[in-house]
């Protein structure tokens, strides 16, 4: 070992799902210990399993226990151990063809071949164009959050089951519709968000299309085109203090695309989501930006709460994924700027049952390098 | 008789340096230059707590005769935090080099990390903006797109909106001078644009867009600045944020921020901004062999008045830009 390597190691406990671990380094060697599927030898487990940059991104080495049960070796091709280094936004994956997408709420999309994606990733479509003047091209450009249902299905936060929406079929369609997934969605947050939805009451309960990632007692403000409908919520103008902007607080947080506000709508124009067809070339989308916190002082927001929390984001569900920042302000403006590995949930060639990360609950001890010497 | 060439006397040493390093190409840096610059104290926490008084009720209601004052109204606040953050990097460089070396290492490697130091300032700024600040899709444009590309409605609608959001600009106008080819430049808010609008923006010539080297004077115009359309001043940079083929017809969406004065604030601790670390070789190891030059500094930034920043979202008119 020379002087100025890097090491590190960790635990986590899987959920089956592809784990982000954030390092100080991109490393360039990467192996893991499933301590469960080591202490519990079953068919399809993965009690072992290497990574070395040179191998490519996305591969692994695995040991694997057959239906014996008994050690063989095998590899991951895809979906496999990767690095990444999370320090720009506007990145995206390679443009994938779109088959379907229902007339539904939620949509569900159909992709040409398997989409690799997984729950809470972001995607962005292009081209959802039926004929000339129909299809869905009034939610193209939009980043959504999806909810992974099946190897080339997924589903999408918008109500597309609406007397403008046309379904989109590839074998019929004039254009060829596509999809890109957004690589770093949630670099600085909390950010600005597109609204999907308006339920208007005694508080107002907003849908986003993506992970809004507000906390209770953020400070928002609300910019809806009249178009949309719901435009008394709008920040400006204010009929009672000139110029002065009207802002709201998160007074809950249901879900990760959901958050309501101390707003009292009732009797404000509805929300509309059912938009043209003919009039998506130049509209503008219905947001909700991040203004600044609710004075806490370091009050507890509720019973219990942390003084400072650490900052974390809400890719999906009600899950929450802390940053690499230290205790923050409820609801500051974080940088979540990152870089290490993931560990993907790809299958064995030999065994398509197996998953690399291992299944939920199983526990995990990693280790990562970034050598000084690489011999030839 | 025979005669001396360098085919059998060449020179010894086939090679010299030349005097001048050739230049790194390095975009200009926009997104600094629009930001309020604030200073935390040290051992002054993690964070820097803005706070911002909210307007009172004009009493626009006639007291009357009763004798009775009217309720007490009570004053609000509006608080933005922005949390400190740490970058660095550096490189690590052998004795012999130092030693070796004829053209002085350490002294451009110096000038590089200053140089990536303050491109990360400028980055991290830019993609915050693109992360927290609310967008218009520009639809004045003919390219049947969303967003379209821009046409100078879209100009005159996003100044419009900062206008009336009261958001204060930037530069005041330039008066018109009897000078062939020149006119007057309008108080401005800055546009940070993109270097391959350029050709959209010249398209737009004789229907509101002004070049900068039609200003009457040159003397206020910024080393960046492209031109001017109506109450918008344009600085373009090739590192302007660009998301490729997202918009709704595939094509590249280009984030334009057009932002007025206090939008932005920038914030470093204790002057932190900007150490250059440099450690002998005595410092490394029991031989002593290797030197560490390196930069580090700490930055913050928030979107202090929302309501002056819009990201004005375009696509491009024009073909794309050669490679």
């Amino acid at each position: 070992m020379t002087e100025y390597s890097k090491m590190a190691k960790g635990r986590f406990t899987s959920t089956g799902q592809a784990q982000v671990v954030n390092l100080p380094f991109i490393p360039d060697y990467v192996e893991f210990i499933n301590y469960t599927a080591s202490a519990t030898p079953a068919n399809h487990g993965i009690p072992r399993a290497f990574w070395d940059a040179n191998m490519g991104q996305g591969i692994a080495v695995v040991d694997l226990f057959n239906a014996t049960p008994v050690l063989i070796t095998d590899d991951v091709t895809s979906y496999g151990i990767s690095t990444f280094a999370a320090g720009q936004l506007l990145q995206f994956g390679a443009a994938q063809a779109v088959t379907t997408v229902t007339k539904a709420d939620p949509a569900v999309v159909t992709s040409t071949s398997a989409h690799g994606l997984k729950s809470g990733d972001v995607v962005i479509f292009s081209n959802l164009i039926q004929t000339a003047t129909t299809g869905m091209q009034q939610i193209a450009g939009i980043p959504f959050t999806v909810t992974v249902t099946g190897a080339t299905t997924f589903t999408i936060p918008w109500n597309t089951n609406q007397s403008n929406f046309t379904a989109y079929d590839t074998a019929t369609a004039t254009q060829d519709a596509t999809f890109v997934k957004v690589l770093y969605p949630y670099l600085y947050e909390p950010g600005q968000s597109i609204i999907s939805n308006i339920v208007t009451g005694a508080t107002t309960a907003i849908g986003t299309t993506d992970a809004h990632n507000f906390v209770v007692g953020q400070e928002v403000a609300i910019r809806v085109p009249t178009i949309w409908g719901t435009h008394q919520l709008n920040s400006l103008p204010n009929t009672t203090i000139p110029g002065s902007p009207i802002y709201a607080y998160v007074i809950s947080v249901p879900d990760y695309h959901t958050f309501v506000i101390n707003v009292d709508s009732t009797g404000y124009t509805a929300f509309n989501s059912n938009q043209t067809f003919a009039g998506y070339i130049g509209r503008s989308f219905a947001q909700a930006v991040a203004v600044g916190d609710v004075n806490t002082g370091g009050v507890q927001i509720s019973s219990g709460s942390q003084l400072y929390p650490p900052p974390y984001i809400v890719p999906i569900g009600t899950t929450r994924v802390n940053t690499i920042n230290g205790p923050a302000i409820q609801g500051a403006f974080f940088n979540n700027t990152s870089q290490g590995f993931i560990i993907g949930a790809g299958t064995a060639v030999g065994d398509a049952t197996s998953v690399l990360v291992g299944a939920a609950d199983d526990v995990i001890y990693w280790r990562a390098f970034l050598h000084d010497i690489q011999g030839p | 008789m025979s005669i001396t060439t360098t085919g059998n006397l060449g020179p010894m040493i086939l090679q010299s340096l030349a005097p001048a390093m050739l230049y790194v190409p390095t975009p200009t840096m926009n997104y600094i230059l629009v930001t309020d610059k604030v200073s935390m104290p040290a051992n002054g926490g993690t964070t820097c707590r803005f706070m911002r008084p909210r307007a009172l009720v004009p009493p626009t209601i006639q007291l009357g005769n009763s004798g009775i004052d009217p309720p007490a109204q009570v004053p609000q606040r509006d608080i933005i935090d922005a949390q400190m953050a740490f970058f660095g990097t550096g490189c690590i460089i052998n004795e012999q080099v130092i030693l070796q070396d004829q053209e002085g290492v350490l002294a451009w490697v110096s000038e590089r990390l200053a140089v990536a130091m303050r491109q990360a300032e400028d980055l991290i700024l830019r993609d915050y903006i693109v992360s927290a600040a609310s967008q218009i899709n520009a639809g004045g444009g003919a390219n049947g797109d969303n967003p379209t590309n821009l046409a100078v409605s879209d100009f005159s609608l996003v100044a419009t909106t900062l206008d009336t959001n009261n958001a204060y600009k930037f530069m005041s106008g330039i008066e018109g001078m009897d000078r062939f080819g020149t006119g007057p430049v309008r108080s401005a808010y800055f546009m940070l644009s993109s270097t391959e609008l350029q050709t959209d923006f010249d398209g737009l010539t004789g229907s509101g867009f002004l070049s900068q080297w039609n200003y009457p004077t040159n003397a206020t115009a910024l080393p960046a600045e492209y031109g001017s359309v109506f109450n918008i001043r344009i600085l373009c940079s090739s590192e302007a944020p660009v998301a490729r083929g997202v918009s709704a017809n595939g094509n590249d969406v280009y984030y334009n921020t057009v932002v007025g004065k206090q939008a932005i604030t920038h914030i470093n601790q204790d002057g932190y901004s900007m150490n250059l670390i440099y450690r002998d070789p005595y410092y490394s190891g029991m031989l002593a062999q290797n030197a560490t030059i390196a930069v580090k500094f700490a930055q913050a930034q928030a979107i202090t008045q929302d309501t002056a920043i819009r990201n004005l979202l375009a696509t491009r008119l024009s073909s794309v830009p050669g490679p």
